[in-house]
């Protein structure tokens, strides 16, 4: 018998208590290692099995693996090896024999990884996963069951590394240590070499700052890494390790970020952008994400040069020792950071320019116009144009969000410039002045006629037109329709062709106009003329009728020569081009256009739009006779063409692209809007009809001008119902205009435009204000936005029992007032007696005297009060800690007075007389006490005569700080501010900076020698968002300090109350050498805050 | 004239002897000419009404000389004209005259409306809301039919010469409302409106006053237009016709279009920079260099 049969024979029967398997696993490792081993080796390593068996209560397990496994590894070791692995193997088996079965299940795949030598490693870091509980056994056995795999891509000690991460997961979660472990295989794989290391030193970083985001990290991180370039990727990951031991739990969320923003950039630029960051990280490694994170944008509005200057300018920041202001410069939140880009940048924002074109724009006009954004127009859903497209509707100007045509900033301006010139040009040359069948300068109308044409032709159809009638003024009006140009379109049957061809007429006719008036411009003008002839599409592409338009356009370019067109059909284009010629005369007049646009329509409809295969003629360049063609009204006939070629297959016909420097041109819309603005002026235009929501809808689905097409599906009539409030809604108040307070009655209100529709009474005008970061030392731009409206009203009768109930103290205030108020306002002179000798007088009376002349010595002057001219806002904190009731303040800060003595029955009774008392006046909330002061101060100030203004603010977070006027600075005193002050209510938050910069600006826009602005709180400045956290105070400290030094500087004397004790507190910082006054009783506040203003406004 | 003192340098004249002897260029943009001239005959006072720069001085100069056409009277050198420029401390010794120490006597010296009225002069007060109220009221009396010039000090009633006519200026967009005329004097006169003349007219006016041509002209009236519009930001009135013309001297003399209108045109008028920023760009779109 063999030695391994014969063992086999001898120790299978211990095997048999255990599972079946186990003697059969016996008998097959025996056999597998017969030859390899002498019997006493055989032995041993059998006797090792059964007392591994025997270990423990499942350790049989092991012992079935042991057996398997054995043959195979034992090709790679020693006997003597084997032994030790077999020590391995009963250490981790008296942890667990769960480990050490997975220990041994996995040593094959193992060995291919590592060598044998290494397994004493191996299997410590699996055992130091093992803390005796159930989780941790799992764990390690998992680990061992994975770890092949991760040997594969990593070193041991990279492993090692690992194992440290999972080892300090189960401190948090078992289950996190598992995922991670479970999935490192696969990550480790897929990352390039070079990038393991770096990637797992992360990890570590990561773990070690915020262990949940461990998990995020190697969910994620891979796929976050593969959009930034892979030469780059290991030195990302080192910063991303350095960032993260130095800020902690930011240090995922940012790397996140930039790795996020890394993906939108080109990846021959992340080199250098890493390199940029890395060499900053030193100095702050928040800025240097927060520089990764900003570089999309950033690189979108500059060229990699400009991008390097500008963060040069944040890298000053760092070496001038100012690491957080470094830290907003390349986040993009500070004022610098701003106005660097937009220095370097070539691009041009429109809300830097728009005031100033705003002016440009009316002085050229002469007209009220407004400068606004094409996608406001958008938004509105009006529905009628592109984004970019400039535009106009007669009231405002829309221009593109931004400019970036050509390389320089100050060319791109000049784009705006051209932009608004042709729009202000259509307005300054009566583009919107259509009237029909009226005869231009050049051009005798051809409309009338037309029109009796159809009609005629019609009524041989049987189907009746409408009415044409001749009012009083002779003019003819027909019925059907609601403005000049839509009657004039109806002249056609194809309507797009005639709207483009009167598009183009009318816009080469504004561009020679402004050609000739403004030679200024001519220059640029011409620029973007020439840039749009070389972009044109090709017209061979095109249809034959479209390429007969776009040929047109071309020529109203200036650029005839670029014009192709089939050689037996020159003399149409000649005639075309001549009567082109005669809009860009002088004194040409929209009635030109419109006839030069009638015959060209009729030249176009003619020609066929088929493709150009279906052509076989030569498509051609003119000739220069063509090019200098003179001016001329068509006369008919075919201009010496050969027939026009025809076929079957016509294309669908559309309109040349329109050239963006002249925008879109929309004269149907546009006279329908100025018609609706006539009718709600109550103007009627004596020679047209009002118009019908009938003849609305009909313009609306028959005009071509306006692209109903990303409407919700349902019913088109829903659509145009929405868009016809939209346009009525935008006719009633043209832009630019004070909206009317209350919403205009009967019409509904379509299509929620956001804000607009929250509230329909309430009007809220928005503002912007930058906040200061006194981390940073600079400006947050336009930070905060002020929502200012006008305060609710309530009931007169609140200030008539306010006036009843401080009755006394009103009168007292009044007198006291009312004594301040000046006699007169100057200098009297001519006195008898008084402060001053005026010389002059003194010397005439001397020498009138030696004349002989002999009237009184009137030679004194006296000074009276100052003229006084004082105007002061009162703010008033309107936030919710004011609805505090004042006994709970109170209660904050005062103990009991009374003493019960310890004797209930004495309580009880306080306690009744308390409720009783309560039970008849509602307990006073501080809000109470700062409307009844209001009050007061009302009847003070009216006493004097001093302007004043009253505001409440209040709000939640830094886009809708709520500013509410009670009373402004220009407004009188009537019955409306008495019921506003009624309505006074504690809204929510103190943010008081916004507030202040608000209240400041109205002073600013006042006029007066003396401004003053006194604010009355009950509390420290805090809203949400108003610092790092909640609980912060310095930033909301900060920020109101530079606010009252912001109004100091303008003029503006500040002046705080606050009702809150622990004020001192904050104050002293608040208010370096601004006056502030803590009031001990709150009760004293009506009392106070007259004679405060008094003081304050005495000098 | 009687010419006080001559030297190279300078003329030094007597305030009632001033007249004009060379036609003043003046275009008129209605019928000012002939109200004046009517108002003139019949001794009606006038008030001219206008902002500033619109041509009100110029105006009355021409009239001096014109009146002279038409008077073969005797002083055929044309009517004098004595210019009061008003301002709040006017007082009624500055207008109608004073006591002076001469050594150890004193000598009463006529103050210009005296003068005025003594040799039949035209006498054009300038602004006259500056001055006080109780200061313009010693006026009316020579607003009168009587045309009587009351002298307090000297206890005397003086009867205004032939020839003599009060013209006042007024600009009313500019006052507040505490300076404003009262209506008793208001009354006592007939206004003539001024006002910015059309661009043809304005072309014209400047390229004669400045010597700039005829298209230079047109562009610095179309400019004028175009500002004209931008009232409300701060601009007062608009730009002058003076303001122009200054222009155009400049540009006559070789100065850039641009540069001349910068100078001459923004920077006069505001000092907001955002107004001159948008006038600039007007500038820049009207002329090219």
């Amino acid at each position: 018998m063999s030695s391994a049969a014969e063992l086999s024979a001898r120790y299978a029967p211990d095997l048999k208590g255990f599972g079946a398997s186990l003697p059969d696993e016996l008998v097959l490792g025996l056999d597998g290692l017969e030859g390899r081993y002498d019997e006493a080796q055989l032995e041993q390593w059998v006797q090792a099995g059964i007392a591994l068996a025997n270990h423990s209560l499942r350790s049989w397990e092991a012992a079935s693996e042991y057996f398997r496994v054995s043959p195979g590894i034992a090709e790679r070791m020693t006997f003597d090896q084997l032994q030790h692995w077999v020590e391995l193997s009963t250490e981790l088996a008296g942890e667990s024999s769960l480990m050490a079965a997975a220990f041994i299940k996995a040593t094959p795949s193992a060995l291919e990884q590592i060598s044998v030598a290494d397994l004493d490693a191996w299997s410590a870091q699996g055992g130091r996963l093992c803390r005796g509980n159930w989780k941790s056994i799992a764990l390690s056995g998992l680990y061992f069951q994975h770890s092949p795999r991760l040997l594969g891509s990593l070193s041991l000690d990279a492993v090692d590394r690992l194992v440290d991460i999972i080892d300090q997961l189960t401190e948090r979660s078992y289950e996190l240590a598992n995922s991670v472990l479970e999935g490192a295989g696969e990550i480790f794989e897929n990352l390039a070499e070079g990038d393991r290391e770096p990637f797992l030193s992360f990890a570590r970083a990561v773990t070690r700052a915020s262990w949940a985001d461990t998990r995020l990290y190697f969910e994620r991180g891979p796929k976050l890494l593969d959009g930034v370039d892979d030469r780059q990727r290991a030195a990302f990951l080192e910063l991303a390790s350095k960032v993260t031991m130095d800020v902690g739990r930011q240090g995922f969320p940012l790397f996140a970020d930039a790795a996020a923003s890394l993906t939108q950039i080109e990846h021959e630029d992340h080199k250098e952008m890493l390199a940029f960051a890395a060499a900053i990280a030193p100095a702050s490694s928040t800025a240097s994400m927060e520089y990764l994170k900003s570089a999309p944008f950033v690189r979108s509005r500059l060229t990699p040069e400009q991008m390097e200057r500008w963060a040069e300018a944040g890298v000053e920041l760092l070496n001038m020792g100012n690491a957080e202001g470094a830290e907003a410069y390349f986040r993009l939140e500070s004022t610098r950071s701003e106005d660097m880009l937009s220095a370097l940048s070539a691009r041009v924002e429109l809300p830097s320019v728009s005031t100033m074109l705003r002016m440009y724009a009316k002085a050229l006009s002469g007209e009220q116009v407004a400068v606004l954004s094409s996608e406001e127009l958008v938004d509105r859903n009006i529905g009628w144009m592109s984004e970019s497209a400039p535009t106009t509707e007669g009231t405002t100007i829309y221009l593109p969000p931004f400019v970036n045509t050509f390389p320089e900033q100050a060319s791109n301006f000049q784009v705006y410039k051209v932009f608004t010139t042709h729009q202000t040009g259509r307005m300054e040359f009566g583009s919107f002045l259509y009237r029909f069948d009226m005869d231009g300068f050049h051009t005798t109308s051809s409309a009338g006629e037309r029109e009796a044409r159809q009609a005629a032709d019609a009524q041989q159809t049987t189907v009746p037109v409408a009415d044409v009638t001749e009012d009083a003024a002779g003019t003819t009006e027909s019925a059907g329709t609601s403005t000049e140009v839509q009657r004039y379109f109806n002249l056609f049957n194809d309507r797009l062709l005639i709207s483009g061809l009167f598009t183009i007429a009318e816009d080469t006719r504004v561009d020679a106009y402004v050609s000739r008036e403004y030679g200024g411009i001519r220059p640029w003008l011409a620029r973007l003329q020439e840039r749009e002839s070389e972009r044109r599409p090709e017209v061979r592409a095109m249809g034959l009728r479209q390429a007969f338009v776009e040929n047109l356009l071309r020529a109203s370019l200036g650029r005839p020569d670029t014009i192709r067109w089939p050689q037996t059909l020159q003399g149409t284009m000649g005639q075309a081009l001549a009567a082109l010629k005669v809009v860009e005369q002088r004194d040409a007049t929209v009635q030109d256009a419109a006839e030069v646009a009638t015959v060209l329509y009729d030249l176009a409809v003619r020609i066929p739009n088929i493709p150009q295969e279906a052509i076989d003629i030569d498509w051609v360049p003119p000739d220069e006779e063509m090019i200098q063609i003179a001016p001329d009204m068509p006369g008919g006939g075919d201009g010496g063409d050969a027939p026009m070629p025809s076929s079957s297959e016509e294309m669908a016909f559309e309109n040349p692209e329109q050239p963006d420097f002249r925008g879109d041109f929309k004269p149907e819309l546009v006279q329908l809007m100025m018609k609706l603005k006539d009718q709600q002026a109550g103007q009627q235009d004596g020679t047209a009809s009002p118009l019908t929501k009938e003849q609305l809808m009909e313009l609306l689905e028959n005009s071509v001008e306006i692209t109903i097409s990303e409407w919700a599906e349902g019913d088109l009539a829903s659509s145009l119902g929405m868009f016809l409030d939209n346009l009525e809604k935008d006719a009633g108040t043209p832009a630019g205009e004070p909206k009317e307070k209350d919403g205009e009655s009967g019409e509904e209100r379509g299509g929620g435009d956001g804000a607009d529709d929250e509230e329909l009474k309430a009007e809220v005008d928005w503002f912007y204000y930058d906040e200061w970061d006194f981390r940073a030392s600079d400006y947050r731009p336009r930070w905060c936005r002020v929502g200012e409206r006008l305060g609710d009203e309530g009931e007169l009768d609140y200030y008539q029992e306010i006036l009843e109930k401080h009755h006394g103290l009103v009168m007292e205030t009044r007198r006291q007032f009312e004594l301040m108020r000046p006699e007169s306002f100057r200098k009297i002179k001519r006195l008898e007696d008084g402060q001053e000798i005026e010389l002059d007088d003194a010397i005439e009376f001397h020498v009138d005297k030696r004349a002989g002349v002999g009237p009184l010595a009137r030679i004194y002057s006296r000074r009276n009060k100052v003229e006084r001219d004082v105007a002061v806002a009162f703010l008033l904190d309107m936030s919710a800690s004011t609805d505090e009731e004042i006994e709970k303040q109170r209660q904050k800060y005062e103990e009991e007075e009374e003493d019960f003595q310890g004797d209930p029955s004495k309580y009880f009774q306080w306690l009744a007389q308390r409720r009783a008392r309560q039970a008849i006046e509602p307990p006073k909330r501080i809000i109470d006490l700062e409307k009844e002061s209001t009050v007061l101060v009302v009847e003070a100030l009216e006493a004097i005569g001093d302007s004043y203004g009253i505001y409440g603010f209040s709000g939640y977070g830094r886009d809708n700080v709520e500013f509410h006027v009670i009373k402004d600075l220009e407004e009188q005193f009537s019955d409306k501010v008495r019921k506003r002050i009624d309505k006074i209510d504690p809204v929510r938050s103190t943010r008081m900076g916004p507030a202040i910069r608000h209240a400041t600006q109205k002073l600013q826009d006042y006029d007066a020698k003396v401004k003053i602005l006194i604010m009355v709180s009950d509390g420290r400045p805090q809203d949400h968002g108003y610092g790092r956290d909640r609980t912060e105070k310095e930033y909301a400290v900060h920020d109101t300090k530079q606010a009252l030094n912001e109004a100091k500087r303008v003029g503006v004397t500040p002046f705080l109350i606050t009702v809150d004790k622990e004020g001192h507190d904050y104050l002293k910082d608040m208010c370096d050498d601004i006056g502030y006054e803590v009031v001990d009783n709150i009760e004293s506040l009506p009392r106070r805050l007259p004679t405060l203003y008094r003081h304050l406004a005495a000098d | 004239m009687t010419t006080i003192e001559h030297s190279p340098g300078f003329n030094q004249i007597a305030v009632e002897d001033f007249r004009i002897t060379e036609e003043p260029f003046y275009l008129p943009i209605g019928d000012e000419v002939e109200l004046f001239l009517a108002a003139y005959e019949q001794k009606v006072p006038v008030l001219l009404k206008g902002p500033t720069g619109v041509g009100k001085t110029r105006f009355i100069e021409y009239m001096s000389w014109r009146l002279h056409q038409n008077i073969g009277e005797p002083s055929e050198e044309g009517v004098p004209l004595i210019t009061v420029a008003c301002h709040e401390d006017l007082t009624a010794s500055d207008l109608v005259g004073r006591y002076l120490l001469e050594g150890d006597d004193t000598r009463w010296i006529d103050g210009p409306i005296t003068r005025a009225t003594k040799v039949g002069a035209i006498c054009y007060l300038d602004e006259v809301v500056e001055a006080r109220k109780d200061t313009t009221v010693l006026i009316h009396p020579l607003t009168d039919y009587r045309r009587l010039l009351p002298i307090d000090k000297r206890g005397e009633l003086l009867e205004a010469a032939d020839g003599f006519i009060l013209v006042m200026s007024y600009n009313p967009g500019y006052q507040s409302a505490l300076k404003d005329l009262k209506h008793s004097t208001r009354q006592r006169f007939m206004a003539i409106e001024f006002g910015y003349p059309g661009r043809d007219q304005e072309a014209e006016i400047i390229s004669k006053e400045s010597g700039a041509t005829h298209e230079i002209a047109m562009e610095l009236a179309k400019l004028a237009e175009k500002v004209r519009n931008l009232k409300e930001h701060g601009l007062g009135e608009g730009v002058s016709t003076r303001l122009l013309v200054y222009a155009g001297k400049l540009i006559h003399q070789g100065i850039t279009p641009r540069r001349a209108c910068q100078v001459a045109v923004v920077w006069a008028l505001t000092d907001d920079l955002e107004v001159q920023r948008s006038i600039e760009e007007v500038v820049t779109s009207i002329f090219e260099e």
